[in-house]
């Protein structure tokens, strides 16, 4: 299918390319502007019909997947029973809680990452090390910060010894569930506010430098500064920041959760992103898996729209 | 000294740097904990995890080597995202290019699509492409998994080739259409050369992406000869829970190239930042 677009862009360039040289009163600007036309359509359709393909239809295919009960050969339609039966599953409630409870990492992730930013702002010697530095456990796949995480917190891990070594019991950090969840959280922050307090920080550079100048004609100290002048020009940025890290605790959470805990004890530690995962390749039950699928892909898009909208505000003032 | 609080006083600089120091201690020294526990005998790792190794050994990547195929996984891995990294490109390059430089009819509600696309979240999407590649018999072998992360990352590369090819002067590359450069010559003598930087962007941060990648390439390669390095790593990591520092060494090894490419290519990552809601 590339191949043939791929063809016709070759075929297509070449005659647009040979004539050139050749024709002597220049052709209406309408036939040149047909054939631009004709050309940039034919760059960008390998793109579009390979999205189309592996995205798009996957999509409307995973929207029939929920509407039936389905091994992947054979199909029963049963309307919206995958979704009314989800919603009254306990053990769904049960996995949105632990989302909601992997929420706290939020403000934490800010947090940190206000104040790495702030300080980085501040552009001491070696700043552009440091920011090299912050970006390094956001080059690192999900499954390797949690196996380290692992490792740490793990029975024979650094965090135990200290622990004996202090004179306690070494702690099962992952067979109870409020540990569990702890530990991930610290993963989380860990893995994501360097990256963060990088975005933080092209906010703040592009505070126009004036303002600044200004508040320190009034005689503004640093601390006024920063509440008065640097947070409130940057708002916009946090919002940003804080929605993709709502995103990302309902989206991403499934590298953390498969190398640290497998969901459990039980499913205290299961996340949505995981439980399709479960349904879908461990229980055989497809057309659930898929309408969860669908409820999360729903709720991703509610949560962009929020944003969206929240930033046109920010814009009005 | 252009930053705007360069009136601060020295001593709260110096605040400032130690500050920022110990920021970055708490992210090193876990992997320098990882780093030498990888070196170490259990035994030796098991008296004292915080201390320096005793003896240096490469046991454990002998292990993993020997008996867990990393060095297939490895090679499998580099494979994989490579061959999927080019067509990529390919089809980025071209589509960015029309989309930046010819009047493409819709091109707004085609960036547009392609920035809604970008939403969508891996756990949906697998779903359907497993049941649809398991019917062109595509599950278990490495073109279905190509064919996945290239369409997959293609929407950002598009989109951000778009932006960066339109830093390419128009003055130029009409001075080329007028001496009779037709698509292609334009490309690749103007665009391609003029655009570099944006594209080795793109073509690092679509590497670390697939490299990091979990959750298709351990659905779709099931099988443990073409597993790729990540999901290869995640289940030595859950089958020896105990074993500190095989996982350590596991762990060195998978995160080596990312950790390469950084200090390697920190400039056009940190390009990359600023258009940087990639995931």
């Amino acid at each position: 299918m590339t191949n043939v677009a791929a063809e016709a862009l070759v075929g297509d360039a070449a005659a647009a390319a040979s004539p050139t040289g050749r024709r002597s009163p220049k052709p209406p600007i309408a036939t040149w502007r047909k054939r631009e036309r004709r050309i940039g359509l034919l760059a960008v359709l390998p793109a579009v019909l390979v999205v189309a393909a592996v995205m798009l239809y996957p999509i409307g295919f995973a929207l029939w997947l929920s509407l039936n009960k389905t091994n992947g050969i054979k199909y029963e339609f049963r309307g919206l029973r995958n979704y009314t039966d989800l919603l009254t599953d306990p053990l769904l409630w049960q996995v949105v809680s632990n989302n909601i409870k992997f929420l706290i990492s939020v403000p934490l992730v800010i947090t940190a990452a206000l104040c790495t930013s702030v300080l980085l702002f501040e552009k001491i010697r070696g700043w552009r090390y440091f920011r090299v530095i912050f970006f390094l456990p956001s080059v690192l796949s999900t499954a390797v910060v949690g196996l380290l995480f692992r490792s740490l917190f793990g029975y024979n891990g650094v965090v135990n010894s200290a622990v004996v070594a202090a004179g306690g019991q070494p702690i099962e950090f992952f067979t109870e569930a409020n540990l569990a969840i702890t530990v991930i959280v610290m993963a989380l922050v860990w893995s994501g506010f360097g990256y963060q307090s990088l975005l933080l920080l092209s906010g703040l550079t592009a505070i126009d430098p004036a303002v600044f100048e200004a508040a320190m004609l009034d005689g503004a100290g640093w601390w006024k500064r920063i509440w008065y002048i640097t947070l409130p020009n940057i708002r916009r940025t946090i919002g940003f920041v804080f929605i993709i890290n709502v995103l990302y605790t309902f989206t991403s959470l499934f590298g953390f959760v498969f190398v640290m805990t497998a969901g459990g004890p039980g499913y205290d530690t299961t996340t949505v992103d995981y439980l399709i995962y479960l349904k879908a390749f461990g229980g055989a039950s497809i057309g659930s898996g898929a309408a969860l699928a669908v409820m999360l892909f729903i709720l991703v898009g509610a949560l962009t729209f929020a944003q969206n909208k929240v930033f046109r505000i920010g814009d009005d003032d | 000294m252009s930053s705007p609080n360069a009136t601060m006083k020295r001593s709260s600089r110096a605040l400032v740097f130690v500050m920022l120091v110990g920021v970055a201690f708490s992210i090193l020294w876990p992997l320098w904990l990882i780093g030498t526990a990888a070196l170490r005998t259990n035994t030796d790792y098991l008296r004292n995890p915080f201390g320096l190794p005793g003896e240096l050994t490469l046991e454990n990547f002998r292990r993993l080597l020997d008996t867990y195929g990393i060095g297939q996984a490895f090679l499998n891995s580099l494979m994989v995202v490579s061959i999927a990294m080019v067509i990529q490109l390919a089809i980025a390059t071209f589509a960015g290019y029309g989309l930046a430089k010819y009047p493409v009819p819709g091109s707004k509600f085609i960036i547009g699509g392609f920035v809604a696309v970008m939403l969508i979240p891996g756990q949906v999407l697998i779903i359907p492409i497993y049941l649809l590649l398991s019917r062109f018999g595509l599950v278990g072998d490495f073109p279905g998994l190509i064919i996945v992360y290239v369409a997959t990352g293609l929407p950002f590369c598009v989109f951000f080739l778009a932006l960066s090819f339109r830093g390419v002067p128009n003055e130029v590359m009409e001075a080329a259409k007028i001496d009779g450069a037709g698509f292609f010559r334009t490309f690749f003598s103007i665009v391609l050369p003029m655009g570099v930087s944006g594209v080795a962007t793109v073509a690092v941060l679509q590497f670390l992406g697939m490299w990091n990648e979990l959750i298709f390439a351990f659905i779709l390669l099931p099988d443990d000869s073409k597993t790729l390095l990540t999901p290869a790593l995640a289940e030595i990591g859950g089958k020896f829970v105990r074993d500190q520092t095989l996982v350590s060494a596991g762990l060195l090894v998978t995160a080596a190239v990312p950790i390469i490419l950084l200090i390697v290519a920190s400039k056009y990552i940190m390009q990359g930042l600023s258009a940087g809601f990639s995931r």
